[in-house]
């Protein structure tokens, strides 16, 4: 049979071997592949010979703090076996994790406890570390890990004159703020211009005592 | 100026013929940034004079730091842009004086000062000097070392109990409010007796200041009308949401800073908006931010913070409220 | 194609006359955030440098392999090793400052600095000129870092490093070392570079 249209519409050209070869996605990425694999390779170099110590740093950072916030400052050398617990406390039906060092001397004598604290500042959140005695009737020491307050009053909450107040304080009352001088054992001074501030942080410490207390058992 | 010399280069013959000139039209020669100044001044005068007889030395303190600042940054910052000395427009004094008003008498001396250069450098001269500028003056010196000396300024700054004058040993009266519920005599807070900023204590003064304003029409009057209905209807709603705390639409009124602002602070020709309808609508962005930040902000008092955020939005204001020409489309 | 810069003449220009900062308005969010004080904005500085260097170097050595499509893949890829190695280096050796510095040096990777040195220069010119390019340009990046910070941490702490320069008794400007301090600075000394240079 005679083609009797001689004129077909064109057709793509059907593309060689080689230029679909050149064409394909694995070669025109080839060095973003190599690349990953190179860089891939480096960071995971990186990661196993750092990770070690970044874990360190961050576990330090919390547990430097301990022999000062038990033992006060004059002490804080002596050296002290930490052993990590996790607490759980039941609270209107929803579960609260709290993170609980156990401290003990060289000789196995408990010197107390520390624990993890966090609340709701008047910023952001604040963080800290509480100290307890062995039997958890007292607050041996606090120390602000992170906050956001403003800068000039309610910052104030990391000064060392203002979180010795804690120390010493019981636990079997609750922790009230006051203003202009403290005039019973349960009361802390607020700091000038900065209430909601002092309040925040002397709830969260409230609210820590409160769940702890009874379940911390040497 | 420009309106005279025009006036003066016409021929004499020509006296008969109606004279037209390009816009503006100003149809009071006497109108100038000068007088305006001046009755500001005068109206401050009631203020300033109960400020001298409540805090008498913290006053008189914190205005010759103020005034004296604010001089003395309005001749440097025009003298390094190369401009001629504006001093003789008063705009300077007027800018020191509401600021020594809205700070409190106890201040240190370098709050006033930080304060008047921060005033005059970054909220007058930055922008290209008096008539260019987008914020209050004042507020933004007082905004300033508002948040960088918050312990002088904030709520406890004001208190002083070793003072020899008594106002000055209370808390102000709103964040006794804030904070333990204690309400203030209304009659206090009318007068003029209790702590609070230099010009803010006494209502009664403000408001004849204000008045004085009001019909020189140096001010406008939509701008406090504006403040003052839309507070009385949040403190009303306030009210009869709580009753029992005993702070009426009066205290509301006649305590912290509502009246001094809406008097003094807001009704600055340069940062509000141009027509009658825009003022009305920047008086009660005012009113509510203030109300809103007192009822609902850390802070106790929101008059500096309210009249800063209008001011930022009076350019969209005067775009809205542009009047449209008689027979033009709708 | 014009001609392009030599090593000495990008140093140079990255220093002053092309400062990332003050001239290209580049980097902008870090050197607000990180300004309140000298340490933390030298050690921004720093792992600016590192990862300028390293990806500066590693996309003149690949040049000629680039394909024009895909090059800003592998611009991004290279920042990010870099920056990764950085952070974790500043974790593992400097953990207060990094701490301290918390978001912004991962951030480096989408730090507009780096990625236009590697299209303006790396990718064009050879390793020893990408080289002192990246040095110029980290050099004049530090040079604005610290003279916002420098201002920033004497008027709001009295400190510089946290050494007392000022009495005890300055009475700190909180706002300095918070987020209006640092655009108020930034504003102004940016101004009073064009000023300068105008009057030249």
């Amino acid at each position: 049979m005679v083609d009797m249209n001689p004129l077909k519409p064109l057709q793509p050209m059907p593309l060689s071997m080689m230029q679909y070869f050149r064409e394909s996605y694995i070669v025109q990425g080839w060095l973003v592949l190599m690349l990953c694999f190179f860089f891939g390779g480096t960071l995971s170099g990186v990661q196993l010979k750092l990770n070690p110590i970044i874990e360190e740093n961050k576990a330090n950072e919390t547990k430097q703090r301990i022999p000062e916030l038990l033992l006060g400052p004059s002490e804080a050398q002596q050296p002290l076996d930490l052993k990590l617990h996790t607490i759980e406390v039941e609270k209107k039906g929803r579960k609260v994790f709290y993170n609980v060092y156990e401290a003990r001397f060289a000789d196995g004598k408990l010197a107390g406890w520390v624990t993890k604290a966090v609340g709701q500042g008047y910023a952001d959140r604040i963080e800290l570390l509480l100290g307890l005695d062995p039997n958890a009737e007292k607050i041996t020491g606090v120390f602000i890990l992170d906050q956001k307050e403003t800068p000039g009053l309610g910052n104030k909450i990391v000064t060392e004159k203002w979180r010795s107040q804690f120390a010493g304080k019981e636990t079997k009352q609750l922790l009230t703020v006051v203003k202009g001088g403290v005039k019973a054992d349960h009361q802390i001074d607020a700091i000038s211009g900065a209430t909601i501030s002092s309040k925040s942080v002397t709830a969260i410490i409230n609210t820590a005592v409160n769940d702890l207390k009874g379940k911390l058992r040497g | 100026m420009e309106n005279k010399q025009q006036t003066d280069s016409v021929p004499a013959e020509a006296g008969s013929v109606i004279h037209v000139a390009p816009s503006p039209h100003l149809s009071d020669t006497a109108l100038t940034t000068q007088r305006m100044m001046m009755d500001v001044l005068i109206a401050l005068a009631p203020v300033v004079g109960m400020a001298l007889y409540v805090f008498q030395w913290y006053a008189v303190h914190q205005l010759v730091i103020c005034v004296a600042s604010c001089f003395a940054a309005e001749s440097l910052f025009t003298t390094m842009r190369g401009k001629p000395i504006t001093l003789k427009d008063y705009s300077a004094a007027v800018t020191g004086v509401i600021l020594a008003m809205s700070l409190p008498g106890t201040a240190p001396w370098y709050v006033g000062v930080i304060a008047s250069f921060v005033a005059i450098g970054i909220g007058k001269v930055i922008f290209g000097g008096i008539g260019m500028n987008i914020f209050n003056p004042a507020m933004v010196g007082r905004a300033f070392v508002m948040i960088a000396f918050a312990s002088a300024l904030g709520a406890t700054g004001y208190e002083d109990a070793l003072s020899k004058i008594d106002a000055i040993t209370q808390a102000t009266p709103l964040t006794a409010f804030k904070q333990n519920g204690i309400v203030a005599p209304l009659a206090d807070l009318f007068w003029g007796s209790t702590n609070g900023s230099l010009g803010e204590t006494s209502a009664l003064a403000c408001i004849i200041g204000g008045l004085y304003l009001c019909i020189r029409r140096t001010a406008s009057w939509e701008i406090p009308a504006g403040v003052i209905l839309i507070s009385a209807v949040i403190g009303e709603i306030q009210c009869l949401v709580n009753p029992q705390a005993g702070w009426t639409v009066l205290h509301h009124l006649c305590g912290g800073a509502l009246l001094f602002g809406a008097f003094f602070i807001a009704t600055d020709p340069v940062t509000s908006p141009l027509t009658p309808k825009g003022k009305f609508i920047f008086g009660i962005g005012v009113g509510a931010f203030i109300m809103l930040l007192r009822l609902f902000s850390g802070y106790p008092e929101g008059v500096m913070f309210a009249v800063l955020l209008m001011n930022g939005v009076t350019p969209l204001i005067n775009r809205w409220t542009i009047p449209r020409p008689l027979g033009s489309a709708k | 194609m014009a001609e392009q810069p030599t090593a000495s003449e990008r140093f140079i220009q990255g220093i002053l006359p092309e400062n990332p900062v003050y001239r290209q308005v580049l980097g902008l969010c870090p050197t607000l955030a990180v300004t309140n004080g000298m340490k933390p904005a030298m050690t921004m500085a720093g792992a600016v440098l590192f990862v300028l260097v390293c990806s500066n170097i590693i996309t003149s050595l690949i040049r000629g392999l680039l394909k024009p499509h895909l090059r800003i893949i592998v611009f991004t890829l290279t920042i990010a090793t870099f920056v990764t190695i950085a952070d974790r280096f500043l974790a593992a050796f400097m953990y207060d400052m990094s701490k301290a510095l918390g978001p912004y040096i991962p951030l480096i990777i989408v730090n507009c600095i780096i990625i236009c040195r590697c299209e303006v220069c790396a990718s064009k010119q050879g390793v020893f000129t990408a080289a002192s390019d990246a040095v110029g340009q980290s050099l004049g990046y530090a040079l604005a870092l610290s003279s916002i910070a420098i201002v920033r941490e004497v008027l709001g702490t009295g400190m510089i490093f946290g050494y007392r320069v000022l009495p005890e008794a300055w009475p700190d400007w909180s706002i300095m070392i918070l987020p209006p301090g640092a655009f108020l600075t930034l504003g102004l000394l940016m101004g009073t570079v064009n000023w300068f240079s105008e009057r030249k």
